[in-house]
C-alpha cells in the first residue's frame, strides 16, 4: 500500500498511544479492551439514556440495485480541511462527501489502535467499497454526503445530533445508512 | 453507533449498524445490528481484505432487505484472521452464513 495515501492520524499522547496498540497486538489486551468498552458503555448508557422500549422501524423502500446509501461512522473521521473532533469527547459530527479520497480524510480518536484504519480507511468508513458496488451496479446511488463522528463520553448528547443528521439524510431521500463503529 | 441509529430510522431512512460489542449492541436496542467479534477499529475487517470487507457490506446489505422484525442483533460467525471469504456471486440474495445466523437470532428470541 503506497505510503503517501495513509490517512492522517491526530496524535495522541504516548502512553495512550502505547495502550491502545497493546489492545490491538496482544490478547490480554484486547480483552481489556472488550471489558473497558463493554462495562462502563453499558452504565453510561443505562444511566444516561435508559433503557427505551420502542424501536423504531423503516422498511427498505426499493431494492439495492435502485437505492441511496449513505455511511455514517463514529471512528473519528473527518474531512482534514475540517475542524478536528475534540479528542477528550466531542458529540457533534462532520459532513464527509462522496468524493473525498483518504488521503483528504483524517482520523481524530483515541480509543482504538488506528493504525489498521489509517493504512485502509475501509475499515471504520467503507467508501471506497461502495462506490465500486454502484460502478458494478449493484448499489443504485452512493449518497452525495456522508457523516463522522467522533468519540462521545456521554451517550445522551448523540440523540440531538442523530435526529439532526437523521432529517438530512431523509430530505435526501436516502434509503439505506451503514453505520461503522470504531 | 446503536442510538444514531435509532434516531435516523426515527426520521424514516433504513439502518444497519455493525456492533463490535455484543452488550452494548442488544442493551441499546437499535432497529438492526450485526455483530462480529473483531478487534475494535476493525468493523469491515483486515486492511487490503477486499472480499472480507464486501461480505460485511453483502451481510448488512442482507440484514436491511431480511430482517423480520426490530432490534435482532445478528452474530455473524466469521472468526477474525481464520476465515476464508469467498467473492459474492449473487447480490440480491443471502449468503448461508448470514441466513443460518439470522435463523438462530430469530429462534433466540422465540
Amino acid at each position: 500500500m503506497n505510503k503517501e495515501k495513509d490517512t492522517r492520524v491526530t496524535p495522541s499522547n504516548a502512553f495512550r498511544e502505547w495502550a491502545l496498540r497493546t489492545s490491538n497486538d496482544t490478547a490480554w489486551g484486547e480483552r481489556l479492551a472488550r471489558w473497558m468498552g463493554k462495562v462502563p458503555g453499558e452504565l453510561q448508557l443505562r444511566w444516561k439514556v435508559g433503557t427505551p422500549t420502542d424501536i423504531p422501524w423503516t422498511l427498505l423502500k426499493r431494492p439495492l440495485a435502485e437505492a441511496t446509501v449513505a455511511l455514517v461512522t463514529t471512528g473519528g473521521v473527518h474531512c482534514c480541511s475540517d475542524k478536528p473532533f475534540v479528542l477528550k469527547s466531542d458529540a457533534s459530527f462532520r459532513a464527509i462527501p462522496r468524493t473525498a479520497t483518504s488521503a483528504e480524510l483524517c482520523i481524530t480518536h483515541e480509543h482504538y489502535d488506528r493504525r489498521d484504519a489509517a493504512r485502509d480507511l475501509n475499515l471504520v468508513f467503507p467508501l471506497q467499497r461502495l462506490l465500486e458496488l454502484e460502478t458494478e451496479g449493484i448499489v443504485g446511488h452512493v449518497a452525495e454526503t456522508h457523516y463522522g463522528f467522533g468519540f462521545t463520553d456521554n451517550p445522551h448528547e448523540l440523540l440531538l445530533p442523530g435526529h439532526k443528521i437523521g432529517t438530512v439524510l431523509a430530505q435526501a431521500k436516502i434509503d439505506l445508512v451503514l453505520l461503522v463503529p470504531a | 453507533m446503536g442510538l444514531l441509529a435509532r434516531e435516523i430510522e426515527a426520521c424514516g431512512v433504513t439502518t444497519v449498524a455493525l456492533a463490535l460489542v455484543r452488550e452494548l449492541a442488544v442493551a441499546v436496542k437499535a432497529p438492526r445490528m450485526l455483530f462480529l467479534h473483531w478487534p475494535f477499529g476493525h468493523a469491515l475487517g483486515e486492511p487490503g481484505n477486499r472480499l472480507q470487507q464486501r461480505t460485511i457490506l453483502h451481510d448488512a446489505f442482507s440484514m436491511a432487505r431480511a430482517a423480520p422484525r426490530p432490534g435482532l442483533v445478528i452474530d455473524l460467525p466469521y472468526q477474525w484472521r481464520r476465515q476464508h471469504y469467498a467473492p459474492i456471486d449473487d447480490w440480491t440474495k443471502e449468503s448461508q452464513a448470514f441466513a443460518e445466523a439470522l435463523a438462530r437470532a430469530v429462534q433466540g428470541e422465540d
